[in-house]
């Protein structure tokens, strides 16, 4: 089980991967979302404002109507942030689940596509 | 020997793997690449016959995609490879100017078995290339402009095509688009009236959306459109390029209906899995434009020989085994099993529909789609959920397919939904 700071401090480190890629914010310049994150074991949220590619929020606890929420295990949402599992992999296994579109789905499959190509 | 022979002779299956993943990576598409390897659905196509494919390893699929209705005869038909082999001894693809006598054998091939009037057929490549056409016929006919299509319809990606087709997100990032689309709500006879202007040169529809979920037109909203178009000097076109050569149970699904179009537009299976071939046929009525116009619409690679050869060879085999009826017998039977699906799976199937072989089971939530088709690859069966909806998974298999072929697709989704429900279990 990941702690609240825990899961925090890779969801800051992931968005300064994303906003420091120059390649992800020219793909993404067209994406303009407000993203939930609920670790449903501990109940932890977290929330991220996208605007037009950059990241120009990331905080804990939740406000706002999401585009898209997030919901997975403390440990998975932590590992997921630290680029230590492929997400649409356990996307697929029904270990996260995505409520939003379909195409929302593909971006974010693209972001980690662009940051982890490895995983 | 063939490049399957080979691969699968020589035994080294992981290298000829790696070598198409890179080169997909780097010279195809990365990150399609990477998606398809997430999805479990980089299947790396082998030997392919009747229902089924083999991936390079040997693994053996039953195909329930056949790229949206292309291999209605089954994939590599026989009889459908020996007309083009003997095609191949003769001729070339033919000149576009010079009067080629396959194409006219396929033209009248095509106006004998159409419902209806429809008559003159211009041929193409592509579906998208064929609506461009039956567009161009409509505004020029009628000398209007504009076209009433479908909200989450889908008629391809092309110039005159991408506009008509009903979901932003295919159009977005290419506009501006080509001016004259009217997009309305599908089945709703009313909308369409709404929408009908002094301007409005035709309406056009998928008599089933295919990409937009696999959802049936009313056979009364059909019947409205004709008589709404007869009333107010409008076409109506239907796109068959799925539709088409047997899959809904008919030849073409219009007959069920009765409803006649003034131009259809045909695709997919017209290449017999072979060739690429695609046509728009009209009524005479409409051919008055291409009195004045002869070669207004033109193309280099629209019926050629071998192409009309090969699609001659389909039809003559769809006829002969006449896959139309079977289609329908395996969809009932499709049906029946689904609806025993839906009963013991009663919080993952809200619904199942089509017509004949083109059956769609619609889940509650988008992330069941992909996540069946996941699972459906590890269960010997490939699927995938319409771009439109994803939470639709569609069956679209050949027309040849067997009935214990369809007791183990069914017998696959019995199993894939019992792991999505343990799935759900875990993480309620």
């Amino acid at each position: 089980m990941a702690t609240s700071d825990e899961i925090m401090e890779a969801l800051q480190d992931f968005t300064e991967q994303c906003n420091n890629n120059k390649r992800l914010r020219r793909m993404q310049r067209d994406w303009t979302k407000k993203l939930h994150y609920v670790a449903v074991d501990t109940k932890d949220t977290f929330s991220m404002d996208v605007i037009e590619g950059e990241i120009v929020k990331t905080a804990a606890g939740t406000e706002g109507t999401p585009d898209i929420i997030v919901e997975a295990d403390s440990e998975t949402m932590c590992d997921m942030f630290w680029g230590d599992i492929n997400p649409t992999q356990k996307y697929l296994k029904g270990e996260i689940k995505v409520k939003g579109t379909q195409e929302d789905v593909m971006r974010i499959d693209a972001i980690t596509a662009v940051i982890w190509p490895d995983v | 020997m063939s490049i399957i022979d080979e691969i699968l002779g020589e035994k080294d299956v992981e290298k000829i793997r790696k070598e198409t993943e890179e080169n997909y990576r780097e010279y195809v598409n990365p990150f399609a690449m990477r998606m398809l390897k997430n999805a479990s659905l980089d299947i790396i196509e082998g030997k392919r016959e009747g229902a089924s494919v083999w991936d390079i390893s040997g693994e053996k699929y039953i195909d329930c995609v056949t790229g949206a209705g292309i291999f209605n005869v089954g994939r590599h038909n026989p009889e459908v490879v020996e007309a083009l082999k003997k095609a191949l001894d003769t001729y070339d693809m033919g000149g576009w100017i010079s009067i080629v006598r396959e194409r006219g054998l396929l033209a009248k091939k095509l106006a004998e078995i159409t419902p209806g009037n429809l008559k003159y057929s211009l041929f193409c490549c592509g579906g998208g290339e064929a609506i461009e056409v039956a567009i161009k016929l409509a505004r020029g006919h009628t000398d209007k402009p504009e076209i009433i299509c479908m909200n989450n319809g889908y008629h391809g990606v092309t110039g005159f095509a991408l506009p008509a087709t009903g979901r932003d997100v295919y159009k977005k990032p290419f506009a501006p688009l080509t001016p004259g689309y009217v997009h309305v709500q599908y089945n709703d006879l009313k909308a369409v009236e709404e929408a009908i202007t002094e301007e409005t040169a035709a309406v056009m529809l998928e008599p089933i959306q295919g990409e937009g979920g696999i959802i049936p037109a009313d056979d009364e909203y059909l019947r409205g459109l004709r008589e709404l178009c007869d009333k107010n000097d409008m076409l109506l076109i239907f796109d068959e390029v799925q539709t088409a050569f047997g899959r809904t149970g008919k030849m073409f699904c219009a007959e069920h209906s009765g409803v006649t179009p003034d131009i259809m537009v045909m695709a997919k299976a017209l290449s017999g899995g072979l060739y690429p071939i695609s046509a728009a046929i009209f009524t005479e009525e409409i051919s008055d434009f291409l009195m004045t116009h002869p070669f207004i619409i033109i193309n280099s690679f629209g019926g050629t020989s071998l192409a009309c050869l090969v699609s001659l060879a389909a039809i003559e085999y769809l006829e002969k085994n006449d896959l139309p009826a079977h289609a329908e017998k395996m969809g009932k039977r499709f049906l029946k099993g689904l609806a025993t699906l839906k009963d013991k799976y009663p919080d993952l199937i809200l619904d199942v529909r089509g017509k004949g072989l083109m059956l769609g089971i619609e889940f509650p939530e988008d992330s069941i789609g992909p996540r069946m088709s996941y699972q459906l690859r590890h269960n010997g069966v490939i699927s995938i959920y319409t771009f439109n909806n994803p939470r639709i998974i569609r069956i679209m298999p050949t027309l040849v397919i067997k009935e214990e072929e369809v007791d183990f697709v069914l017998d696959a989704f019995d199993k894939s939904l019992a792991e999505i429900a343990k799935q759900e279990a875990k993480n309620s």
